[in-house]
């Protein structure tokens, strides 16, 4: 990822007001295979073995337990903390749409990856999806390296690395939108 | 033909107090400091200095109430701030 304090690796803001985005083939692939495996992390597992054929057709059909995963529960946490049967609940109405919206946050991203060249320049809509995506993939990273306020654990991990990078570049997307 | 029916709703304890709901984000080492500022600018419409002092807050005291309503309400905040990548909860201000 080189040195992403060099200041190269960027979000930048043009008097015209577009946000672009500089990036190297490598960078590209090594963003894109990890927004794709995010997709597949997020994305609503295939139809349940037991489903209530009403519960379906009135989108009820949610999970109705926290992840075992811990990136995931970190992304889909209870919404309550000393209500089980409130945070089910919530858990069930609310999760497949959130899954859905992060999906397609990543879609938008993937899109605009493949449609630009070197020099990628983001509209609105795409510098919140952006935002979102990049801070989605630094949550399950932060997670898997177990990221605290505390010292770093295992610095040789080279996913160190890639999530400096990644919080350097949502830093700088934050400052050219905000 | 094997229809499930809801249950009848029954009116929870607490529903005819005055006790309002609050919608609490919790701090977590991952989100920067900004992008929370950004989000409580942006989702709730606070002007900077409001979203940094609440920002702050979480960031200190470990959390921060960034609104207050209605039990529906809150839980459209807090799918919000779920949606961000934020860390909320909803409860009643008791």
């Amino acid at each position: 990822m080189g040195d992403p304090a060099a200041g190269q690796i960027m979000f930048k803001r043009s008097m015209t007001g577009r946000v672009t985005l500089r990036l190297e083939e490598f960078e590209k692939n090594v963003l894109q295979d990890f927004v794709r495996e995010f997709a597949q992390l997020v994305a609503m597992p295939e139809e349940p073995a037991q489903t209530d054929p009403l519960a379906r057709l009135l989108g009820m059909e949610g999970p109705t337990e926290i992840s075992e995963d811990p990136a995931l529960a970190r992304l889909f946490p209870h919404a309550y903390l000393d209500d089980a049967e409130a945070a089910s609940d919530f858990r069930r109405f609310t999760e497949p749409e959130l899954r859905d919206v992060k999906v397609q946050a990543t879609q938008v991203v993937l899109e605009s990856m493949a449609l630009n060249a070197d020099k990628i320049t983001l509209s609105d809509a795409e510098q919140k999806a952006w935002l979102q995506v990049l801070n989605d993939l630094r949550l399950v990273l932060g997670v898997r390296l177990n990221i605290s306020d505390d010292e770093r654990e295992n610095l040789d991990e080279p996913m160190f690395d890639v999530y400096d990078w990644l919080t350097w570049l949502q830093g700088t997307l934050i400052e050219s939108i905000a | 033909m094997n229809v499930s029916v809801a249950p009848i709703e029954v009116a929870e304890p607490g529903v005819l107090t005055d006790y309002p709901w609050i919608t609490l984000v919790w701090n977590d080492p991952i989100n920067l400091m900004t992008y929370v500022t950004y989000v409580f600018q942006n989702y709730f419409g606070y002007d900077k200095a409001k979203a940094e002092v609440l920002m702050l807050d979480v960031h200190h005291k470990g959390r921060a109430v960034v609104s207050t309503g209605s039990r529906e309400e809150m839980e459209i905040d807090v799918k919000a701030m779920h949606s961000y990548g934020l860390w909320a909860t909803l409860q009643q201000d008791k």
